[in-house]
């Protein structure tokens, strides 16, 4: 366990067939497949990677659902101890946009202090401008993000079709997560404040990379 | 609903959750309903505590004890044999990996009205105040031949014949009473005195078990999961799913659908889905169960840790049947917010034992009366089922209600046998590769 290298565990969350199971397979070997149901999820559980953030190396240790959210709930186990939430939805299908809300509701209730991350997937299926149809918007998206400001701690645009964002997503949530903890950690030195402290935003901007 | 699958399987409770996983894993389709809105049917922990007052039909708290969504409360106290029998499931399945173990602080055992540290090798049983100065040579011998003994090793059996039994084998070295009770009941945990008859091999093995489970993590031989047992269903439940098993929870089953005296399906009123093979609790098949017993257990929030115990965080406490004038011995479990089952400064003891009269709630009061003082308690009753057949020619097998022990190795002994009857291979447990759980913290 105590290995020296900070590690944190990613929890991948959001409806089912948006493209879960592909970002944990780009995550753990780069692969892609066009396989969709239930079958394409088997085997898929958890999967470290050491992500070098070149002053430092930071262990991130991701899970996959199982494919339990299809017809039932995850289970608050699923959810002890994460540091993050990898909150996913499909770029085109705004219906697995909107109730992502109801998602941060219990990643709040289940995983206490975790950060929550908002990756859109399937930017390759996207149609041309004006388009849009059933896609989520820069608008919808824009409204999200004042909604729930303290909520998110980044936010990502992905393909796991043509891997474009991911790398990028993969190393900023482990920069944000590292900086998290550092701050905190020289919160701990200077304060003298028992009970909780409240979190200070360092520079954690949040920032759009797509 | 309306699939083909090899076995369906009714509850999530431990039992079901660990065969779900361990026939996944072996391969086959399967699906697992719950008829609950949650995971662990009786072997869940609930929270927050407000939950546990509507489970008990009390008016509701609310913050009252700290804040109710740090509570998680197991229905069924137990805890882990550090080397038992479902450490070596969650090993070689892998669900180690979901969940996270501390060890518990204290093992005691109750004698003439007080508690004593359970002196579990032969340092701890010179330094006892349990036994008299010559009782503890006596007692340091026997340790010593357990100790030594190798079931493969007839050298090692020193005369004794294993088939003797556990009475003629205490009588050789001459341990009083007294002694017998506490070797019995708080080291190798057998719930009553019918084991005197047994082989002496059996005692020998659960002694083992005991000092062999101390010996990997210190301060006791017990293992408990942070957040609760109800961690335990859950993370086989991943197993399975991970496998391949498809999850329905709060889905109502309607019926079970025979065909020439053996399962073809289960309907949910509307659709049927098809399979083979159910396994499933008591609940779920009420018809082919009999009562075998009742359990009573009291569930109490205390405010301040069990007295003589050392402020130990979390502790067992056996009460053997004799000491007490019973049958069946007395069990207490208590967790605390060091394994984030409750609010900080606050205390969880359950309180178990088989009922023997018609006044089970009495029957506690010595297990009650250790506690000095509950802020909250909740009593319960429960009835304890077992199937009526093995389950061979309907291809229903349903698993045996929890009974009083406080560690698994019954559940397992049930899960093992089980899986035996449902795949007609015994569960290799020479597959286990590594045998180290991550024990967290202290």
């Amino acid at each position: 366990m105590a290995t020296g290298i900070p590690s944190f565990k990613v929890i991948l969350h959001g409806e089912y067939g948006v493209g879960k199971s592909s970002i944990f397979r780009r995550f753990m070997n780069d692969t892609f497949t066009q396989a969709t149901g239930k079958q394409s999820t088997i085997g898929l559980d958890q999967c470290t990677r050491t992500i070098d953030l070149g002053s430092q190396n930071v262990k991130l240790t991701l899970w996959d659902t199982g494919g339990m959210e299809r017809m039932s709930f995850i289970g608050s186990s699923y959810y002890r101890g994460a540091h993050a939430a990898l909150l996913c939805y499909s770029v085109n299908n705004k219906d697995t946009f909107s109730i992502l809300s109801q998602y941060i509701l219990d990643i709040v209730m289940n995983a206490e202090g975790a950060k929550i991350f908002l990756c859109g997937n399937m930017t390759d299926q996207l149609g041309p401008e004006g388009s849009e149809g059933n896609a989520v918007t820069d608008t919808d998206l824009d409204q999200f993000m004042s909604q729930c400001q303290d909520v998110l701690s980044g936010v990502y645009r992905v393909s796991c079709k043509d891997s474009s964002g991911l790398e990028e997503m993969f190393r900023d949530m482990a920069r944000v997560l590292h900086q998290d903890t550092m701050s905190r950690m020289t919160m701990r030195r200077d304060m003298i404040r028992p009970g909780d402290t409240p979190e200070r935003e360092q520079t954690t901007e949040k920032k759009r990379c797509c | 609903m309306d699939e083909t699958y090899d076995v369906i399987v009714m509850g999530t409770g431990l039992k079901e959750c660990i065969l779900s996983g361990m026939l996944s894993v072996s391969g086959k389709k399967v699906l697992h309903l719950d008829k609950n809105t949650y995971y662990g049917g009786e072997s869940a922990s609930l929270t927050p505590l407000d939950q546990v007052y509507q489970h008990f039909g009390k008016p509701e708290v609310g913050d009252k004890f700290g804040r109710g969504r740090d509570w998680n409360v197991d229905l069924i106290p137990k805890f882990l044999m550090a080397n038992g029998q479902l450490v070596k499931l969650l090993i070689h399945t892998g669900v180690t990996r979901y969940l996270e173990f501390k060890s518990v602080d204290g093992s005691y055992v109750y004698k003439g009205g007080k508690i004593y540290k359970v002196p579990a090798d032969e340092r701890e049983a010179l330094a006892s105040s349990l036994m008299g100065i010559f009782e503890k040579r006596r007692f340091k011998n026997f340790l010593q031949y357990v100790q030594d003994y190798d079931e493969n090793d007839p050298k090692t059996f020193k005369g004794v014949d294993p088939s003797m039994s556990a009475k003629a084998l205490y009588e050789k070295f001459g341990l009083d009473a007294n002694t017998q009770d506490f070797t019995g009941h708080a080291l190798a945990l057998y719930r009553n005195d019918q084991y005197m008859a047994l082989t002496s091999l059996d005692l020998i093995k659960r002694c083992r078990l005991y000092s062999d489970s101390l010996s990997r993590y210190g301060k006791s031989p017990y293992l408990y999961p942070l957040y609760g047992l109800g961690e335990l269903p859950q993370g086989f439940a991943r197993l399975s799913a991970i496998y391949g098993g498809t999850y329905m929870l709060d889905k109502p089953v309607d019926k079970i659908v025979m065909e020439d005296g053996h399962v073809v399906g289960v309907s949910d009123g509307k659709d049927t889905a098809k399979c083979s093979v159910i396994v499933c609790d008591p609940t779920y098949a009420q018809d082919r169960c009999k009562k075998v017993g009742q359990v009573v257990r009291a569930i109490c929030i205390l405010n301040h840790p069990i007295e003589n115990t050392k402020d130990a965080q979390s502790v067992q406490i056996i009460i053997p049947q004799n000491q007490v004038g019973r049958k069946d011995d007395i069990y207490v479990c208590m967790v605390s917010a060091t394994h984030n089952v409750c609010a900080k400064n606050y205390y969880l003891a359950i309180v178990a034992t088989t009922v023997e009269t018609d006044n089970p709630e009495a029957e506690l009061k010595p297990g009650l009366d250790l506690l000095k003082g509950v802020e909250e308690k909740f009593v319960s009753i429960v009835d304890l089922y077992e199937p009526l057949d093995d389950g061979q020619d309907s291809k229903i097998f349903i698993s045996k209600s929890y009974d009083a022990t406080t560690h698994f190795e019954t559940t397992c002994d049930d899960v093992l046998d089980l899986f035996k009857r449902i795949t007609g291979e015994d569960f290799d447990f020479s597959k286990v590769k590594h045998t180290d759980v991550e024990a967290v913290g202290e």
